[in-house]
């Protein structure tokens, strides 16, 4: 009886125990499911429109013009890439969309640019409406993904469309027959995308070099520093490659750049980043982004390391330091002279008077407080050398060429290389020199055909050469002193039998040539891609150009050049002749001549 | 094709059933008794009664305040939680913002690549160290532009629930807790949302956030919180077992303590241990019982006393008595040559001697009965001839007051071990009585006999007895009207003598009667001596007997309800009117 009593209790204390406690505890812990618990209202957004330009590339309209369909077809590829294969597909009938490349992912979509050499051709096949369009075309380049225009891959001169009338239930025309390649007319490169030069370091750091991009105008302008840095990230144009240096290998962006109020964030990761590197990226970016001003707040993993000023960046850091304003030379009776035009600066000739003599032509260029001067002369045999001096102006000494040569075209400095060993460039007897401060000169290999000029760019990592009468522009890298030239790039012009080149700008060339008519002088971007004429018809070839690639600078407006053809000219107005009397410190006994070989000293 | 079983052969279902019907009532019967048990013992158990009620009312106490605590630890953490993820979410929220505020239309391309290295951003980059947190921006607006996008690559869908998804959509921060498998294994996530505001329309961004750790610390904090209670409780239990026992244990020992006073073990006492109430409880037991004792002890010597007085006085009086006897009997002889006055006054002299005579005898009857010296002196005797004798012997009194008397006697002999004197005594005493309250009507004597017992009635048919007298009427003395004078020989101690004499038996002698009917008595005696009676071979309450309300009327129903006292029924005729009938 106790025992069962016992066992009772223990029964009943169990099952209070055990159930009173875990059932009231079962209820407490995390539940499986909850009901939706509303934290408040979210944050709202502002609807509306980025300010990008908003010009966008034109669609399929009802036009029965075939010549118009095909323009507006070779416009239809503009714009952001993602979407050009849908644009593309409206002008073209179903039954030929698969002529058209696969679509890729947007970053290896490739347009091909072309320059309408005249507008299309269109024939009549059948009275129902079936037309066959010819369009004859320069090959201009291959638009990546990254902005660069790459040089022309496809060799064709023509290409040839078959339209036909649109299906029922729609007007106009489509394309029943094409060429296997997405097509983009220079005209719409123009029209629908933006140019912007981003900067690379050159090899030493010390030196930034441009590069020339195209963005869309549709990309709003919030999203321009995201591309901008994805196009540093992603290296330089591939021409420019070996004279530049990429940033470090694996750079990346870290989703879009964003900012507001003057205020930009850009995230990126970046191997290594010491500050030295964030300094030179952070030089690097605020050229790369010129109309952007404010703070920047430069995040490597998320870590904010650098904060930058925009426009401080820029004051501190200029793009070409030691550059002056330039004062204006020209050779008169076998010598120097300097020419006062306008309100101009006059400088003196930094050459000693008894080096300025029989000179053919001439390149002096400042570097620092030094005068770098060299000069073409002719010698009693009518073989040409090259002297080469340097010093504090003026330069007494100069170094003779070991060689001489029956012509030298005018030789250049460049820019950016070395004090202690500065080095130029020079065309003689139809090959390409590199020259020193003694005169030393070796030629440069590479070059496929006869050079006829070379001109530098004021960063002096990029030259432009006329071979064969064609032009191309090059890269130079400089590496320990010795400065080499890397594979030219062809640059497609209108002009052909070139004589003469020289930058007009950062990224643009001015040239000399025949527009097949008569001698003509145009200029180009630093990819051939956007070319315009200058000077029509300079009545005799131009032998000799020479212009100032720094912008405005003092009095002298943007865009001067000056040239020769026959007589020597000078724009501003365009084809103003250069008189004499505006040649300076002629001695009185001096023989009369025109002025010949006008340059820029600065 | 369906063959339906055949009719007569029990289906398997229908055994099945039976099976379970049988199940279920060996279960209900065990569960029954088992209940029944439990309530006896604790009807019985104060120590039991005490432990549950403890055990009760500190697990309800423990319960609550283990509930109390463990819902705050868990509502602690799941709020840190939400905090966190809260924080989280909002800085996810501006960042995705920015991201997208680049992106003027849902179709931009790039806008899907922005959307991938938000979620990927906002989850850490690397999936292998986001310790399960999923990141997920979803685009419920513009389904046919924007893919929903996953940090790390899961399928996050089943575990936003479309209520959530609802009220982000209608641009509330939101969240809630939901479980489900993402990598491999059921887990509990929160699931937080939020709008993501764009130039173009509203995304969602949704941080799942898996509970694991916070799921185990709050497991933890209520296992230590459910033993700590269990504990508690079990010593809260063990402590007023403990105690219970410690009042217990005395008022026991007290109980049976009392239990043996009470059976007469006077000399009983509990032992007193320290000072305390139970040992106060003791002490006054104690006390309570000696005076008990002494009490006791002079009420039985004072009873004793005077059953003795009674017997002596009788036994003095004896003697005396005989002398005036002698004297009575001869002046009772010599009355004829007495004047007639003083002849009268011989006989009621001679009459009041025999009076006094019979109740000194039963005096000293009652006097043996109580002294304890009254003997049984059984053997088997046939009781149809003691009816006979008695019958006789008072034939003559009956005659006087006109009462006939009828015997109901089994003919064959009705064998007991009785004491034939002491029946005879007892039945002599129940006939005269019945005959001189008999009122002039007949006087019915009935013989009975089972295998057990014997029994007689005698049935009469006077004034009857009120209700409550058929215990009086074995008082010693009683009278039923105290105003009517003694006239007939009855001393007052008839029944008296009859009740002790059918005791001493071990039989019984029992009354029945109702005014106006009569009364019955009955004398039931073991056939065998020493044997406990169970029945009577005849009814005490004899069949001509009517009901209290005048009997109900032949064929009519009987009406049972409420009645004048609080829990009395009532019996009577039924009104005609609204009833319920209960069918024989």
């Amino acid at each position: 009886m106790r025992n069962e009593l016992t066992l009772r209790r223990r029964l009943l204390t169990a099952l209070v125990a055990g159930a009173l406690l875990p059932a009231a505890l079962v209820g407490c812990g995390i539940p499986d499911r909850t009901e939706v618990q509303v934290d408040g209202r979210g944050p709202a957004g502002e609807p509306g429109t980025l300010n990008g330009s908003g010009s966008q590339p034109p669609t399929r309209s009802a036009t029965e013009d075939p010549k118009q369909f095909i323009t507006e077809y070779l416009d239809a590829a503009a714009g952001e890439r993602e979407q050009a294969y849908d644009r593309v597909k409206k002008f073209i009938a179903k039954e030929a969309q698969g002529r058209l490349p696969k679509k890729k992912q947007s970053s290896e979509v490739e347009l091909t640019v072309v320059r309408l050499l005249e507008s299309p051709e269109a024939r009549l096949l059948t009275n129902e409406g079936n037309w066959e369009v010819t369009v004859r075309v320069q090959q201009v380049g291959v638009l990546r993904a990254d902005g660069t225009l790459d040089k022309p891959t496809a060799p064709e001169t023509e290409y040839e469309f078959k339209l036909r009338r649109a299906d029922p239930g729609s007007q106009g025309l489509v394309i029943t027959n094409l060429p296997n390649v997405l097509l983009l007319s220079v005209t719409a490169l123009r029209q629908y995308y933006g140019t912007h030069t981003i900067y690379f370091w050159n090899s030493d750091q010390s030196q930034l070099v441009p590069d020339w991009r195209y963005l869309p105008n549709a990309v709003p302008v919030e999203r321009r520093v995201t591309e901008v840095v994805r196009w540093l990230a992603g290296g330089p144009s591939e021409w420019l490659a070996p004279g530049v240096t990429r940033v470090p290998d694996g750079t990346a962006p870290i989703n879009n750049a964003t900012g507001s109020d003057q205020r930009w964030e850009v995230n990126l990761t970046m191997p290594v980043a010491d500050d030295d590197r964030l300094a030179k990226f952070a030089t690097q970016l605020a050229w790369s982004l010129p109309d952007l001003e404010g703070q920047l707040d430069l995040k490597i993993q998320n870590q904010k390391r650098r904060t930058i000023d925009l426009e401080q960046e820029r004051a501190v850091h200029p793009l070409y330091p030691n550059l002056r304003v330039p004062e204006r030379y020209c050779v008169y009776d076998g010598a120097i002279h300097p020419l006062a035009i306008g309100s101009e600066p006059v400088g003196t000739v930094p050459v000693d008077a008894d080096a300025n003599r029989n000179v053919v032509s001439a390149a002096l260029s400042r570097a620092g407080d030094e005068v770098l001067a060299a000069l073409v002369v002719t010698r009693s045999d009518q073989k040409q050398r090259l002297m080469v001096g340097t010093g504090p102006g003026p330069v007494t000494e100069f170094h003779s060429s070991a060689h001489v040569y029956r012509s030298i075209g005018r030789p250049i400095w460049l820019r950016s290389s070395d004090r202690q060993h500065p080095s130029g460039l020079v065309v003689a007897d139809g090959t390409l020199y590199r020259f020193d401060g003694a005169a030393g000169m070796s030629p440069l290999a590479g070059m496929s055909r006869a050079v006829t000029a070379v001109a530098a760019s004021l960063d002096g990592h990029r030259i432009a050469l006329i071979m064969g009468g064609a032009l191309y522009v090059a890269p130079v890298s400089v590496d320990g002193g010795e400065t080499n030239v890397g594979t030219p790039r062809p640059l497609t012009t209108r002009l052909t039998k070139l004589t003469a080149v020289d930058w007009y700008a950062d990224n643009q060339l001015v040239f000399a040539g025949n527009d097949g008519r008569q001698p003509a002088i145009y200029q180009t971007s630093v990819d051939g891609a956007v070319e315009t004429p200058l000077i029509r018809d300079t009545s005799a070839p131009v032998s000799h150009l020479a212009a100032y690639p720094g912008g405005p600078s003092g009095p002298l407006p943007s865009f001067s050049y000056m040239y020769q053809a026959t007589v020597a000219y000078r724009n501003n107005p365009v084809g103003t002749k250069i008189e004499r009397s505006q040649v300076r410190d002629v001695a009185d006994g001096a023989k009369q001549s025109d002025p010949s070989v006008p340059f820029f000293f600065y | 094709m369906v063959t339906s079983p055949s009719p007569d052969s029990p289906t398997p279902a229908s055994r099945r059933l039976s099976a379970a019907r049988a199940l279920w009532r060996v279960l209900a019967g065990r569960a029954a008794r088992f209940a029944a048990g439990a309530h006896q013992t604790w009807r019985r158990s104060l120590q039991l009664r005490v432990v549950t009620i403890t055990l009760v009312a500190s697990s309800l106490l423990v319960g609550g305040f283990a509930y109390l605590i463990a819902d705050k630890l868990t509502n602690i953490l799941l709020e840190n939680a939400e905090t966190d993820v809260l924080l989280r979410l909002q800085n996810g929220s501006d960042y995705a913002s920015k991201q997208f505020n680049l992106y003027s239309q849902p179709q931009e391309a790039q806008l899907q690549d922005t959307i991938d290295g938000t979620v990927n951003y906002l989850a850490g980059g690397d999936p292998a160290q986001t310790s399960g947190v999923v990141v997920a921006i979803t685009a419920d607006s513009f389904a046919g532009f924007i893919e929903p996008r996953t940090s790390p690559d899961v399928q996050v869908r089943p575990l936003i629930s479309p209520e959530l998804r609802a009220s982000v959509a209608a641009g509330n921060v939101a969240h809630q807790v939901r479980t489900g498998t993402l990598d491999g294994e059921r887990t509990k996530y929160l699931v937080y949302g939020s709008p993501v505001p764009t130039r173009f329309g509203q995304l969602e961004l949704y941080y799942l956030v898996p509970l694991t750790r916070q799921d185990a610390t709050a497991a933890d904090a209520r296992a230590t919180v459910v033993a700590t209670g269990v504990a508690l409780v079990l010593l809260l239990g063990l402590l007023a077992a403990l105690v219970t026992r410690l009042v217990v244990t005395p008022v026991r020992v007290a109980a049976r303590t009392a239990q043996r006073l009470s059976a007469g073990l006077l000399d009983q006492r509990m032992v007193v241990n320290g000072e305390d109430d139970l040992a106060l409880l003791a002490a006054s037991f104690n006390q309570m019982a000696t005076n008990l004792q002494r009490q006791i002890l002079r009420l039985e010597e004072m009873s004793r006393l005077q059953r003795r007085f009674t017997s002596d006085v009788s036994h003095e009086l004896r003697t005396p008595l005989t002398t005036v006897r002698m004297a009575a009997d001869l002046i009772f002889a010599e009355r004829d040559e007495f004047d007639p006055a003083v002849a009268r006054s011989a006989e009621l002299l001679q009459a009041e001697l025999d009076r006094f005579e019979e109740l000194l005898t039963d005096l000293l009857e009652i006097s043996r009965f109580d002294a304890g010296f009254a003997m049984l002196d059984s053997e088997p005797t046939d009781l149809v001839p003691v009816v006979h004798r008695v019958t006789e012997r008072l034939a003559g009194l009956a005659e006087r007051v006109g009462v006939a008397i009828e015997l109901d006697l089994p003919e064959s002999p009705v064998i007991a071990e009785v004491d034939p004197r002491r029946v005879e005594r007892v039945l002599r005493n129940l006939v005269g009585n019945a005959v001189e309250h008999g009122e002039a009507k007949p006087v019915r004597i009935t013989l009975g006999v089972d295998q057990s017992a014997v029994a007689i009635t005698v049935r009469d048919h006077g004034v009857g007895l009120k209700p409550g007298e058929e215990k009086l009427v074995f008082n010693r003395f009683w009278r039923a009207d105290p105003s009517r004078a003694r006239q007939t020989g009855g001393t007052g101690l008839g029944l008296s003598i009859s009740l002790e004499d059918a005791r001493l038996h071990g039989g019984w002698l029992e009354a029945w009667g109702a005014p106006g009917q009569g009364a019955q008595f009955r004398l039931t005696l073991p056939a065998r001596a020493g044997d406990r009676l169970t029945t009577s071979p005849l009814r005490l309450v004899p069949a001509d007997a009517t009901l209290p309300f005048g009997g109900p009327r032949s064929g009519g129903p009987l009406a049972i309800g409420p009645g004048s006292d609080v829990g009395a029924l009532a019996i009577g005729p039924a009104e005609p009117g609204d009833r319920a009938e209960v069918a024989p």
